[in-house]
Parts: C-alpha cells; sequence; structure tokens
C-alpha cells in the first residue's frame, strides 16, 4: 500500500534555485518520492570541479546542469514532471519562474545571492515558504548541521557559520548532508501546508 | 538614556554614545556584512536597499539571519 504522505505530495510543486550540491542532490531526492513537479533552474555548464560533489557523471562535463539534471532524473523516473529554465535568477525572475511553487529550495552557491532569494521571497511572494542552507562548508562534525524554523515562511539548514574558504572545501558528504536535511525539511513544509500546520514536529 | 535592542532575540544594551541610527549602522557595528544578511524589524523584513533609511528606536526586535557561501 501506498502511504498517504506520497499521495500528497503528488500535487505538490517545488522550486530548485540552483543546481550545484545542494540542488543537484535535493531534486534527486524529490524525484525519487515523486514529488508532484519540479523548477529546476540554473545558468552553468557542469565542470570537472563539481564532481567532486555534485550528482553529476563525467560524461557531463561542459553540459548545461539543467539538460543533465533532466536527463538523470528522468532515468530515476520517466513520468517526472519536470521544467528547466536556463537563467540567472533576479528578483524578478525569481518571482515570475517561481509563481506556481508552493516551496522554494535555495541552493545558491555565493552567501549574497543566498541572501538576494531570501529577502526577495520573504518580501515579495507572501503565499510562499523557502528552505535556504547557510553553513555547509568542511567535514565531520554532521551534528552540527542542523534544520531551524526561522519564522513560518523561513526554514534554515545549516550549522551557520563554516563558510568556504582557504582550506575549507566543499565536501560531498558533508554537503550531502545538509542537502538531505534540505529536502526532508521541503517535505515537512509541504505537509505543513496541506495540513495548515504551522508547527513542525517530528512525525 | 540607554536603549535595548532585542537582536535575534537576546537583549542587548546601547549607551547613548553607541546608540545606532540606522539599522546599516547597527550592522556596521556588529561587523556583519550587508550583502550576507536578511534583516527583520518588529516582524517586517527590511529590504537591502533600505538599511541605510530604515531608523532604530528604543525596544525594538531585531532578527538578523546571516548566509555564508557554499551550496
Amino acid at each position: 500500500m501506498t502511504p498517504p504522505v506520497f499521495y500528497e505530495l503528488k500535487s505538490a510543486v517545488v522550486g530548485i534555485a540552483g543546481l550545484g550540491g545542494l540542488g543537484s542532490n535535493v531534486a534527486e531526492a524529490l524525484v525519487r518520492m515523486k514529488i508532484g513537479k519540479l523548477i529546476l533552474v540554473d545558468f552553468d555548464r557542469v565542470e570537472a570541479g563539481n564532481l567532486n560533489r555534485q550528482k553529476y557523471f563525467y560524461d557531463q562535463i561542459g553540459r548545461w546542469k539543467v539538460d543533465a539534471t533532466i536527463e538523470n532524473l528522468l532515468r530515476i523516473w520517466p513520468e517526472a514532471q519536470l521544467e528547466g529554465h536556463k537563467v540567472r535568477l533576479t528578483p524578478e525572475t525569481i518571482q515570475s519562474i517561481f509563481a506556481s511553487a508552493d516551496v522554494i529550495a535555495e541552493c545558491f552557491d555565493r552567501a549574497d545571492q543566498k541572501q538576494m532569494i531570501v529577502e526577495t521571497v520573504l518580501s515579495k511572494m507572501p503565499d510562499k515558504v523557502i528552505v535556504s542552507v547557510s553553513g555547509l562548508a568542511g567535514w565531520g562534525a554532521s551534528n552540527e548541521i542542523v534544520t531551524r524554523p526561522i519564522n513560518n515562511r523561513l526554514i534554515l539548514v545549516g550549522d551557520g557559520v563554516s563558510g568556504m574558504g582557504p582550506g575549507i572545501p566543499l565536501t560531498a558528504a558533508r554537503v550531502g548532508v545538509a542537502a538531505y536535511h534540505q529536502a526532508n525539511a521541503i517535505v515537512e513544509a509541504l505537509m505543513d501546508l496541506k495540513h495548515g500546520q504551522l508547527s513542525r514536529g517530528a512525525r | 538614556m540607554s536603549w535595548t535592542l532585542k537582536i535575534n532575540g537576546i537583549p542587548q544594551t546601547f549607551e547613548p554614545s553607541e546608540q545606532p541610527a540606522a539599522l546599516a549602522d547597527l550592522l556596521k557595528h556588529l561587523q556583519i556584512d550587508q550583502a550576507a544578511v536578511v534583516a527583520e524589524v518588529d516582524g517586517q523584513i527590511v529590504p537591502r536597499a533600505d538599511f541605510e533609511k530604515t531608523l532604530l528606536q528604543d525596544g525594538q526586535s531585531i532578527e538578523l539571519i546571516r548566509f555564508v557561501g557554499g551550496g
């Protein structure tokens, strides 16, 4: 028997802003849970250096991340509903491209871009929930990566302090911990929206 | 008279000589990069473009959501 959660997720729409270490992993998890539709946005191509943490393959180097992601997701589930956009997101395009999304995943790399999309969603898109990530660089310290609701429309994942920098790389395992926190928080937010709950406890 | 501002839930006292006029001054005082923070004053989001002209008052509650790079 299919658990009821999967029926509920079938009508959900999730926007994914950025298809790097976070977005490529979040998209895969959501497709495996058969989320209704994903809106995938990225302006970049796959590079060799991305393979250390992003869900691409060696033979996809040079391809648009949007195209490579859609190809990979359709291999997992050929009926997945996927919409791709090869654009750089701005406060204007965020509002138009994600107009039909229930929840938006902030999966950018740069801190100023994270700021830009969170500010845009909170100030201009009053019916949307955003799940953002801050603090995932380095390795180990898995349990310092946490999911925290900041308010009813912003859920923040990460340790809050570990930025990437000299000697502090992004690694597949720790980025993966954060990405799966993010995907799990998205499912929780979608279920809360369905049931009109504001509290987010374990269930 | 000293001010109390609640910053991320923690009350902080500011003597008259160090009271921040605007939100931008508070961020400078706290050494927070304006490009990487989302700010809420008394539950209202303040867009980054308005940090300089958002004046603060005693008793306000300020949430600062800071971002670091990596994804």
